[in-house]
């Protein structure tokens, strides 16, 4: 089956480049692509003029919506994964990692085993820990998808914090309008599968947004105008 | 062991041997030992007066053990893991396992002495036979509880295979897999013990099978009884690398 079709994209460094499109779009596995965990049959992904072979922690980590965090470590040792496998002592990636813990409130959490954390706080450990490993990139595939509407909202705000802090490229999948608005430099619209760029929407506005505001809602219109039809068109397959 | 098990454990001990002492006597006492009679004759095989060569046969049912279960773990992991880690191949060989299994070992074991003699090979083959299985078939099952999302994730930060073998896939199947060991152990004990009991010159199971053969009822009960303490012994060291097993991961 084909996912995706003539996709041609550039993401700038610092960007907050957000994907939106109907479900089964292929969106995730363009995602999967960039991040080197599938190979395009046709055509190729480039990273800062070297072509993506696998995956590449040193340059790419990735969230995705399933946290994917490891039962059997610790916060701590979960978000210290990634620096264990690029042969970081333990002491060293324990600190690097208990300093990612601490503004994301999850300090007393650290000694903690994912079956104990809460679907927000796994989450926010699953970002620490592509955080960790300090690329330049973070892919993030629906990472909010499974959390109640207010966490979404909240988990979107602390992004935005990290992400003004970090200074990182960041392209996210998501079907939620309101979190491309909230979040995004540059939103792309995909098509119904198979996926390809159905439009490309500049949001050139500061941080943080007002989603109630005029300059929003003319976003908004405009972006479900667009989104629209697609998402008709999968309903209807 | 705190104090409101072991109090329970020791009631229900006496109680059987009270009941046990109560009929035996009033039973034919060439078959039937009550616990005052099998207590001596276990004073005189631990003392080495009944059986001087005891602790030889011990030593070789021992070492049976150990190579049988040493081979179950290799074949058996070995196995499970080519069936388990090539889906294909799982498909058309797990099921026969399965059938395999679920005949009743000892109808194998007469092949076994055609095959390997009367001597230790053909208890270690049984041994190895009966531990094989269960350690396959948790290896197998182990390798179908790796959550594959957790290994994309773990690809995704650089995992080459090896790594996510170890990182990944180990700690996920780890309590099945120390479950089948454990349970590998207790089975390979039975073949040998039992491979012993059916057709031998020497081991345990030899030494039981002449006390009651010779009607030494008193005798067998005391040999049936250090049978126990090995199997609870082996069993026991078993249960604390299970315990050390997961608290590694």
């Amino acid at each position: 089956m084909q996912a995706l079709t003539d996709v041609s994209l550039s993401v700038g460094p610092r960007e907050f480049c957000t994907v939106i499109g109907p479900s089964g779009c292929g969106k995730s596995t363009l995602l999967a692509m960039i991040g080197g965990l599938l190979g395009p049959d046709e055509g190729s992904i480039v990273i800062d003029g070297r072509r993506v072979a696998g995956p590449d922690p040193r340059r790419v980590a990735m969230v995705f919506q399933d946290p994917g965090l490891f039962p059997w470590l610790t916060a701590l040792d979960n978000v210290a994964f990634g620096l264990e496998l690029q042969g970081i002592p333990r002491a060293e990636r324990r600190r690097i990692a208990a300093d990612l813990l601490g503004p994301l409130g999850l300090r007393e959490f650290a000694l903690k085993y994912p079956r104990e954390l809460s679907g927000g706080m796994r989450q926010r450990v699953a970002i620490a820990r592509a955080l960790a490993i300090d690329s330049g990139i973070v892919l993030m595939d629906e990472p909010f998808g499974a959390l109640d509407e207010q966490t979404r909202f909240l988990m979107g705000e602390w992004l935005l914090d990290v992400w003004t802090r970090a200074r990182k490229t960041v392209v996210f999948v998501t079907h939620s309008l309101q979190e491309a608005l909230a979040l995004s430099t540059r939103v792309v619209v995909m098509t119904a599968r198979p996926g390809r760029i159905k439009s490309v929407i500049d949001l050139p506005l500061p941080y943080p947004r007002d989603l109630e505001s005029p300059e929003i809602a003319s976003f908004r219109a405009k972006l479900w105008g667009e989104l629209r039809e697609e998402s008709l068109k999968t309903m209807n397959q | 062991m705190r104090r409101g098990v072991v109090l329970p454990r020791a009631a229900i001990v006496g109680v059987l041997a009270l009941g046990w002492e109560i009929t035996a006597r009033s039973m034919d006492p060439l078959l039937y030992v009550p616990p005052s009679r099998v207590l001596p004759a276990l004073g005189r095989l631990v003392a080495l007066e009944s059986f001087p060569y005891l602790p030889e046969h011990l030593w070789l049912t021992l070492r049976e053990i150990l190579i049988a279960y040493a081979l179950a773990v290799g074949g058996g992991i070995a196995t499970g893991f080519a069936l388990g880690l090539r889906p294909g191949l799982g498909r058309i060989y797990a099921p026969l396992l399965g059938a395999l299994y679920a005949v009743p070992s000892v109808v194998w074991y007469p092949s076994l002495m055609l095959l390997f003699g009367l001597g230790a090979a053909s208890k270690i083959a049984f041994g190895f036979l009966l531990g094989f299985f269960p350690i396959t078939l948790a290896v197998l099952a182990g390798v179908r509880q790796v959550d594959p999302h957790l290994v994309t994730v773990a690809r995704a930060f650089g995992a080459r295979p090896g790594t996510v073998f170890a990182r990944v896939m180990l700690p996920s199947m780890l309590s099945t897999l120390t479950g089948g060991l454990r349970a590998g152990l207790a089975l390979s004990v039975v073949g040998v013990i039992v491979g012993e009991v059916l057709g031998s010159k020497a081991g345990l199971g030899y030494l039981i099978n002449y006390a009651y053969g010779l009607l030494r009822t008193a005798d067998y009960v005391a040999l049936v009884l250090v049978a126990l303490a090995l199997v609870l012994a082996v069993d026991g060291v078993a249960a604390r690398g299970e315990r050390r097993a997961r608290r590694w991961a």
